[in-house]
């Protein structure tokens, strides 16, 4: 059995977000990066899977240099391999243009199972997963809270709105974007860190994809244009002075709210 | 010109409310820039929910009935939207950002290689530009989408816009879809949530602590003796939840609990949207949090910027003298 886990490296979730100077992004020179949430949980799974069954348990991630920091987190955790994409070619490509590259690699691997996690912490689009999915002509499903492994068949609990689950079984090769908290997460281990060293991590450009053309910004669909803090409502009346003072002033609201 | 499908969702045996908002979402679309409106209505006894549909903003309406479409399942439903897209050479496909609309539109995208733009909350034409606004960034940031697609397809939050409240006349039209055999994704069960522990709804004081309570410990150390001083209710954020800091009965956001106290203090709380959505009707909303642009000080009405390790333990302490 072999897994193919999708990773993709975000700011970190403490990141200073300052919009950059032409107003496209994020200013994403000297912040911290981390491995996206949601991602993690689905590498953890597949970890599981391999204590339980001694699959294989290969990472690919998309991005510049930075992205080696988080595939060897992920050999240090404990998966087999790595893949990195890495080529400016890539840059700047849509959700679509992300699964492409993704099914490229997902097709020259042939795994039996794919897992990413449910959406990205800073383009919150949810869209790779299912598009992935679709490009190699496997079911998927999404928002995954629990998942039972039999005979080829995956059963997946699907977080659905008001606390319910929506309960689905998919045929391998099948893929699952998880949600956040359906396992608890291991830490790489100094042995892990230090084994990472020696297992492959593979480099590949947008040529060796046979993608040339086809992905980056140029062929992307969607752009997006700007970004900006929100729309200042009205807000909330700040409390300003000595801790006290603070403390106070909202025992003094709390009892004209009529609680105490 | 050309046609704007919207895919219609069906929940408890009505179409849902965000049909609706899409609806006017459609409409408006087709008033500025002049394209007709045409629906999906997918289901199994769907015939009566599908007339009403094309009455009040779904226009012409494609009706899919079939056992397999009774309940969500990606590849029937992706199949009907298919189908309904190829009838009409559907220009702009609108789905809601629902569990289910988020689980397929991304395929549909995909398989018809058009542009996708997913949760938004406004769609405008801008001198004949579509041009999406969405969040990014757990709600920290907003972002302005175009695209350079003839086609896409797009998924709309349910709540951003009011419903269409105008009537339309379109008629009803069968819709075969087509199921090849050997399905390799099968509907299984629907289980709805156990209740257990604390019925936070039923709270008139709830304080709850976010990620920047930073340890499991905290909260009994520093949440519980605030909601305990105010008889209140604890809470928390789904972090905390996710990282097994307390249990998942805890959990306020569209994910857990949906609460309306008379008071919500949120400390250590950003504000995602998951975590808004499930709290910001409450009466009067307190935020604590040492991040001055956090969203959740957007909606509250009280903010402090601080350390909510000395803010609480101060607001407990004040909490008890006050009540002497």
């Amino acid at each position: 059995m072999k897994i193919l886990v999708c990773l993709k490296q975000v700011p970190h979730q403490d990141a200073r977000l300052d919009v950059r100077s032409d107003g496209g992004w994020i200013q994403e020179d000297n912040i911290k990066f981390e491995i996206n949430s949601y991602d993690t949980y689905a590498l953890e799974e597949a970890l599981r899977v391999k204590d339980a069954t001694q699959a294989e348990v290969v990472v690919v991630s998309i991005g510049p240099e930075r992205v080696t920091q988080a595939l060897r987190t992920a050999l240090g955790m404990g998966a087999d391999r790595a893949i990195h994409v890495k080529d400016a070619a890539a840059d700047g490509s849509d959700p679509l243009g992300v699964a492409k590259i993704l099914a490229a690699v997902a097709k020259a691997e042939s795994p039996d199972l794919i897992f990413t996690g449910f959406m990205s912490d800073d383009g919150n689009f949810a869209t790779v997963p299912p598009m992935l999915a679709e490009l190699m002509g496997i079911p998927h499903a999404t928002a995954a809270v629990h998942i039972e492994h039999k005979d080829g068949a995956l059963t997946v609990s699907r977080e659905i709105e008001g606390g319910a689950q929506e309960v689905v079984e998919l045929t391998a090769p099948c893929l699952v974007a998880v949600q956040t908290g359906l396992n608890q997460v291991r830490y790489a281990s100094l042995k892990g860190i230090m084994a990472a060293k020696k297992k492959p991590l593979d480099v590949k450009s947008v040529s060796d994809l046979g993608l040339t053309g086809q992905v980056g910004a140029g062929a992307a669909k969607i752009k997006v244009e700007k970004i900006a803090p929100p729309k200042k409502g009205a807000g909330a009346e700040m409390l300003t002075g000595s801790t006290d003072q603070i403390a106070s002033a909202i025992v003094g609201k709390i009892k004209e709210l009529g609680l105490l | 010109m050309g046609t704007i499908l919207v895919v219609a969702e069906i929940q408890g045996a009505k179409i849902r409310e965000a049909s609706y908002e899409l609806a006017s979402i459609a409409q408006k679309l087709a008033a500025a820039g002049g394209h007709q409106v045409k629906s999906l209505v997918a289901g199994k006894g769907a015939a009566a929910l599908a007339e009403d549909f094309a009455k009040k903003g779904g226009g012409d309406v494609y009706l899919a009935e079939h056992d397999l479409l009774a309940n969500y399942c990606v590849e029937t439903a992706s199949r009907a939207i298919r189908a309904a897209v190829d009838a009409c050479s559907a220009d702009i496909v609108l789905l809601s950002n629902t569990p289910s609309g988020w689980d397929v539109a991304p395929r549909i995208a995909a398989a018809l290689d058009v542009g996708f733009v997913s949760d938004c909350f406004k769609i405008d034409l801008e001198g004949g530009k579509l041009v999406f606004h969405r969040r990014v960034f757990n709600g920290k940031l907003d972002a302005l989408i175009t695209t350079s697609s003839p086609r896409l397809v797009a998924t709309v939050q349910p709540g951003a816009t009011t419903p269409f409240a105008g009537t339309t006349s379109g008629k009803v039209t069968p819709l075969s879809v087509e199921f090849p055999a050997g399905a390799r994704a099968r509907f299984v069960a629907v289980k709805v949530a156990e209740s257990k522990g604390v019925d936070l709804s039923k709270a008139a004081i709830i304080v709850s602590g976010g990620r920047g309570v930073g340890a499991p410990e905290k909260f009994p150390e520093v949440i519980q003796p605030l909601a305990d001083a105010l008889g209140g209710a604890m809470g928390a954020s789904r972090p905390v939840v996710d990282a097994g800091w307390l249990p998942h009965h805890y959990q306020v956001g569209s994910s857990g609990q949906v609460v309306q106290p008379k008071l919500y203090i949120a400390a250590g709380i950003s504000g995602a949207i998951q975590h808004l959505v499930g709290m910001k009707t409450s009466n009067f909303i307190i935020a604590i949090n040492k991040d001055p642009d956090a969203p959740i000080f957007e909606i509250a009405n009280l903010g402090v910027v601080g350390d909510l390790f000395e803010v609480v333990p101060a607001l407990t302490k004040a909490v008890l003298a006050a009540k002497g």
